[in-house]
């Protein structure tokens, strides 16, 4: 297989794996908390249900809102299908992986946070600037433990750019179990579940004004827009779970440009991707949402973790 | 050397002109006038950018003892061409927002006089030249700060702040300039350099702290930054644009020109102090940021963050310069500078939008805009473009410009030595808290102010405002998408300047393309590329919409919880959305509530009315100025005591002070 | 082996290190003791670790005592007294949670930076893990100076002397085995002394703070 194929191979196989997969890993974390509580929970398949049930409902927009409600969902999805497209998830040479740097995916994954509170805000209800506020809220204090154990990882490969990190950590796999990992992987943890608005940080299923925060935002949302804003999110959450499966455990990632190659790299990213939803599932039956003002110890906590492992790169250089 | 000279003419001919002609066409006169001279001198800075040879003039006529020495070198220039791209955007801008006490004869002279001390700073090559440029530049901004006082209540008081700063600051670079000056054989900036060699370590040392006291204050870093929030709120809006963008830079210019131009560098804390400063002030700056209420209040928060993180790339830059490492202080330093350039663009255009939003709503409280997106789309759209921009969100100029100076602190980490480390760690920090944090403040700005409802009078009744407002904003907005889209056209020049600040020789490039690439870390990005595949994916999702839902989108009441009526009181405001945040930095920001409770005049067990008041103050001011203040007025106080109107006294102190001026003579 | 001796060294270090940061992060006693207990077991692991590393009987038998001591005995002194009082948890330290963890990555940094003259004496792969000992000193002595509730504070103090420990460990090879017996019964003692007091004050009032006492009661 040419070079070029390969690579549009790879980033196809990946936008579709995450696209579709990441709703049948939502339905996947239900249904392993359905029946850790004892219930038999709605089909695995039930958010692909969802998005085509919603895409046959009626476009409703609410009356003050402007250009920014419809717009919103598109930057959302858009934005984390092209930060999938370019990170090396099933293989290490996606289409523009040169550019694949890992501060690109972060503030992609920020511009669509920001897209998200933007039109909380335009519905010009008290519900939507609620979950705008607590929403940016989370992710003004998420964001440096993420960015503090992004470049943790930097520093220790040397490089800020996804694939070289990939690479390293499978070259060197005293750095794949060394403390950096460990206390960089438990700080970006707390900090995928709290980007994806996972309990302990929120829960995503409830509508009740006190504890609704992403819920809020998106509470104007009807029809395809709502299964547009759906989609969306799963692949966020999918491409979240899926760097943090590669980051640090990248064994089984497609290093060289064969078809067998490519198939063990999408098998290893369906069986991280199972583990990593498998371990939160476990982890939302076992913890109740904390208040919100409680979040700021878990995040300082994640910040320090994070500066625990920068300076744990820095003494055992 | 020509254009610049010419720039110059065109200017001293706009503040002319703003003298002399009638007020049917003083403003526009004046304005087509200034604008022509930033227009040359921007040809002149870039045309110096891409040659990179410096030159130099002297002119001795201008100023009694010395004369004024004129240099334009690469780094100079990079200075001049930011001030004169906000210069151009403010004068059009002024052409549709002058009025009343603004196109007075003062009002439209003394900005083109504003405008033309800012070009001459960084292009002054001699001390007495370049204090003559510095105290213009502080002097013109006092008097136009001063210009629109009828209208606003607490000019005055931030007028009187900003020249107490400004002058203290003046008279500490004043000392330190005269303390390098004092081994050299005359007053040009290159023979200080070549004397500075005789001075010894701590006096080079005092002379830095001296000018950096003066540059820091003028560059907004905490704690000398009180100033800012004071003055740049209320000076009229192409003043504050200026300012902000401008004049805030010139601070960091005089850092670098004294720090490495002069002094060669000279002791390593040095930078590790100045990136100190610079952490602390993008910490405070963007917390009280996010908490502010008044949208020229929050921009000029902002401006102290990103000047903290322009300060912080230019500590780095000098650690790694002084620890040998000259390739990756040249990055640090361009990161620094391109930083500021996408500084001066974004910032000035949202303070020209906010100009333009007071205007068409008469006021600037975040809490009592909104629905501006209906009645001034075109206003919305430039301030979603320069939030964007400082928010750092990729392929606009703010995330270049923030993503070359992670690498540049990244490169640091290679090098072991321990202050390298300190700052490459703070630095790393600094930038991790104040991305969430700055992106809450702009999402409130954009959100609170321009979406939604309209929260009063005001923004119910807003209309657009002229097109040479939106014109100029719009002229600001266009660098901060090109700088985004290919950063790898202006890395060259950049590097020019850079090298041209630490005195090192031509660069290596990093551009590729559009894009940017590092050769010895391996990182690189390719905004353009990034921003198709985006663009793509949108037009496929649009395709997809209009083939999959054939039907309009039908208008409805939201949600309402069963209420029937929605009011625009119900939304959030800008307090309330930076309530969560506010709330857990209380210990930081210390907001100060009064509740206020008026009885009923029957029984105390009536409440007539229940006033609800939070202000956030700045807490350096109160904790730290406040006392100094008040400690003066006793000591004045103290000292009025020694006027008690007898002749005999005053002619003894007189006398007295004689007697020491001999004994010291002798 | 000696990837191995370097990676477990490493990671004995860190998670030394972890557990002082994790003290000041959650608010249970019974977690903190439990955390406490941890940390002993990887400070003895590190012992013994450099112990076989370098044969040095003296250091494995000091990494046994420490992990018996420190690891087992005074977690378990100390957790017999809370069980007096189950649910306590810290709720009002001096200075809040996240504000306290901030105050931790200072002090990581701080410590980094100043044990940098320390580690250039005589770098090795030990030496160079000396910041995390120093940090731990640091940490324990502000959970020490900033928690209300006696037991955290105790709980400081122990995290204080294991930093020392580390810290002795990785510079010198540890110190003679007998200042460490010495110096561990002293701790012991203390902790004794201490949960005496503990009792008594508790038998004698409702309250356990100690900031909330103005005089010495009988």
């Amino acid at each position: 297989m040419t070079t070029t194929l390969w690579s549009w191979t790879t980033s196809l196989l990946q936008v579709v794996i995450v696209g579709v997969g990441s709703l049948i890993l939502i339905g996947f974390m239900a249904k392993v908390k359905a029946r850790a509580e004892g219930r038999v929970g709605s089909p695995v398949t039930q958010p692909l249900r969802d998005v085509r049930k919603l895409l046959r409902k009626e476009r409703l927009h609410a009356h003050h809102s402007s250009l920014v409600l419809p717009f919103a969902p598109m930057i959302i999805t858009a934005t984390a299908v092209v930060a999938v497209w370019i990170s090396p998830l099933v293989g290490t040479h996606p289409v523009m992986v040169s550019g694949a740097d890992i501060f690109v995916i972060v503030y992609l994954l920020l511009t669509g946070s920001v897209a998200a509170a933007l039109a909380g805000l335009d519905a010009a209800t008290a519900f939507g600037g609620m979950g705008s506020s607590r929403a940016m809220t989370i992710g003004a204090l998420a964001e440096p433990a993420l960015l503090v154990g992004v470049i943790a990882l930097a520093i220790q490969s040397g490089s800020s750019n996804l694939a070289v990190i990939v690479a390293s950590t499978l070259h060197n796999s005293d750095h794949a179990f060394g403390p950096v990992h460990l206390f960089a992987l438990g700080a970006l943890v707390i900090v995928v579940i709290a980007e994806t608005g996972r309990i302990p940080v929120d829960n995503p299923a409830t509508h009740l004004e006190l504890t609704m925060v992403h819920e809020a935002m998106i509470l104007e949302y009807a029809g395809p827009e709502l299964a547009l804003v759906t989609l969306g999110e799963a692949m966020r959450l999918g491409l979240l779970f899926s760097l943090v499966a590669n980051l640090f455990f990248p064994w089984g990632v497609a290093t060289s440009s064969s078809a067998a190659a490519l198939a063990l790299g999408v098998a290893a990213l369906v069986a991280k991707l199972l583990v990593l939803a498998l371990v939160v599932a476990l982890i939302e039956v076992r913890s109740a949402k904390l208040r919100l003002f409680r979040l700021p110890e878990l995040l300082a906590g994640a910040f320090a973790l994070s500066v625990l492992a920068i300076v744990m790169g820095l003494v055992t250089r | 050397m020509v254009w610049y000279l010419l720039a110059l003419a065109f200017g001293a001919a706009a503040a002319l002109a703003g003298v002399v002609l009638p007020r049917h066409g003083r403003v526009a006169v004046s304005m087509a006038l200034g604008a022509s001279s930033c227009a040359l001198a921007l040809v002149a800075s870039v045309q110096e950018l891409v040659c990179g040879v410096a030159w130099t003039v002297h002119v001795t006529q201008l100023l009694p003892f010395s004369g004024v020495t004129l240099s334009l070198d690469p780094l100079a220039a990079l200075f001049v061409a930011l001030t004169a791209m906000v210069g151009l955007a403010a004068c059009v801008y002024f052409l549709g927002y002058a009025h009343g006490p603004t196109a007075s004869r003062s009002g439209v002279s003394v900005f083109m006089l504003f405008v033309l001390a800012l070009l001459v700073v960084p292009a002054a090559a001699n001390v007495m030249g370049f204090l003559f440029a510095w105290e213009l530049m502080a002097l013109s901004s006092l008097v136009l700060i001063l210009s629109e006082q009828a209208t606003r209540p607490r000019a005055r008081s931030a007028a009187l702040w900003y020249a107490a700063m400004t002058q203290a600051g003046a008279v500490s670079i004043v000392l330190g300039l005269l303390l390098v000056a004092s081994s050299a054989p005359g007053q040009d900036f290159a023979q200080l350099a070549a004397g500075a060699a005789h001075l010894s370590a701590a006096q080079r040392s005092l002379a830095f702290a001296l000018t950096l006291v003066g540059f820091a204050s003028k560059a907004g870093a905490v704690p000398l930054h009180v100033w800012l929030p004071k003055a740049h709120p209320e000076a009229p809006s192409p003043v504050s644009a200026l300012m902000s963008s401008s004049m805030v830079t010139m601070g960091v210019y005089g850092i670098l020109r004294v720090g490495e131009g002069l002094l060669h560098g000279g002791n390593l804390w040095w930078w590790v102090a100045v990136a100190a400063l610079g952490v602390l002030s993008a910490v405070y700056g963007s917390l009280h940021a996010t908490t502010a209420r008044d949208f020229k209040r929050l921009l000029a928060y902002s401006t102290i963050d990103v000047m903290g993180l322009v300060l912080t790339g230019v500590g780095a830059a000098g650690v790694l310069y002084d620890t040998g490492q000259r390739e990756d202080a040249r990055l640090a330093l361009m990161a620094s500078l391109l930083l500021l350039v996408a500084h001066a663009a974004f910032k000035g255009s949202l303070f020209l939008v906010a100009g333009s939003v007071e205007r068409a709503t008469g006021t600037r409280n975040l809490d009592r805009l909104g629905g501006l997106v209906h009645t001034m789309p075109t206003t919305t759209c430039l301030v979603v473009i320069g939030a964007a921009a400082i928010m750092a969100l990729p392929t606009l100029s703010g995330f270049s410009s923030e993503w070359l100076l992670l690498q540049g602190l990244l490169h640091g980490f290679a090098d072991s030595s321990t202050p390298a480390v300190i700052v490459m760690l703070l630095g790393v920090v600094a930038l991790a808290l104040t991305g969430g944090l700055g992106a809450v403040a702009f999402v409130k700005v954009v959100g609170i102010g321009f979406l939604g409802q309209a929260r009063s009078e005001g923004a119910a009744t807003a209309v657009e405002v002229s097109r040479w407002m939106r014109l100029a904003a719009g002229l600001l907005a266009v660098p901060s998408v090109v700088l985004g889209l290919a950063p790898g056209l202006v890395v060259n020049t950049l590097s020019r300047a850079a090298s041209a600040a630490l005195g090192v020789g031509a660069a290596s490039p990093v551009a590729r393309g559009t894009g940017l690439l590092l050769s010895h870390l391996s990182g690189d990005i390719a905004p353009l590329e990034l921003l198709v595949a985006v663009v793509a994916v949108l037009a496929a999702l649009l395709g997809a919409n209009r083939a999959l839902v054939q039907r309009r989108a039908r208008r409805v009441a939201a949600w309402g919880c069963g209420r029937e009526e929605q009011t625009p009181r119900m939304q959030y405001t800008a307090t309330s959305f930076a309530e969560p945040l506010q709330r857990v930095f209380s210990d930081v920001l210390r907001p100060q509530t009064d509740v206020e409770v008026t009885h009923a005049v029957e029984s105390r067990y009536f409440q007539e009315s229940v006033t609800y008041s939070q202000h956030i103050a700045d807490v350096v001011e109160v904790r730290s100025y406040r006392p100094l203040i008040s400690l003066v007025m006793r000591l004045g106080e103290g000292a009025r005591r020694l006027h008690n109107g007898s002749i005999h006294r005053y002619l003894a102190f007189g006398f007295v002070a004689l007697l020491v001026v001999v004994v010291v003579l002798s | 082996m000696n990837a191995a001796y370097v990676a477990a060294l490493q990671v004995g270090a860190g998670v030394v290190l972890f557990c002082a940061v994790m003290t000041l992060w959650r608010r249970g006693v019974r977690t903190i003791v439990s955390l406490l207990g941890v940390q002993g077991l990887a400070l003895g692991a590190v012992a013994l670790v450099l112990g076989l590393h370098e044969r040095n009987a003296a250091l494995l038998a000091s990494g046994g005592l420490v992990v018996i001591l420190k690891g087992v005995v005074i977690p378990g002194v100390l957790l017999r007294a809370s069980r007096l009082d189950p649910l306590s948890r810290e709720t009002r330290p001096l200075v809040n949670v996240p504000a306290s963890l901030v105050a931790a990555a200072v002090l990581i940094v701080l410590s980094y930076v100043s044990s940098a003259r320390l580690t250039s004496l005589a770098p090795s792969v030990a030496t160079r893990l000396v910041p995390l000992g120093v940090a731990t000193i640091l940490v324990g002595y502000f959970m020490l100076v900033t928690r209300r509730r006696a037991v955290s504070k105790i709980v400081g103090l122990i995290l204080v002397d294991n930093g020392i420990a580390l810290v002795a460990y990785l510079l010198t090879s540890g110190v003679p085995f007998v200042v460490e017996m010495g110096s561990s019964i002293d701790v012991l003692l203390v902790v004794v002394v201490l949960q005496f007091l503990l009792l008594s004050m508790r038998r004698h009032s409702d309250v356990d703070a100690l900031t909330e006492r103005r005089e010495l009661h009988d």
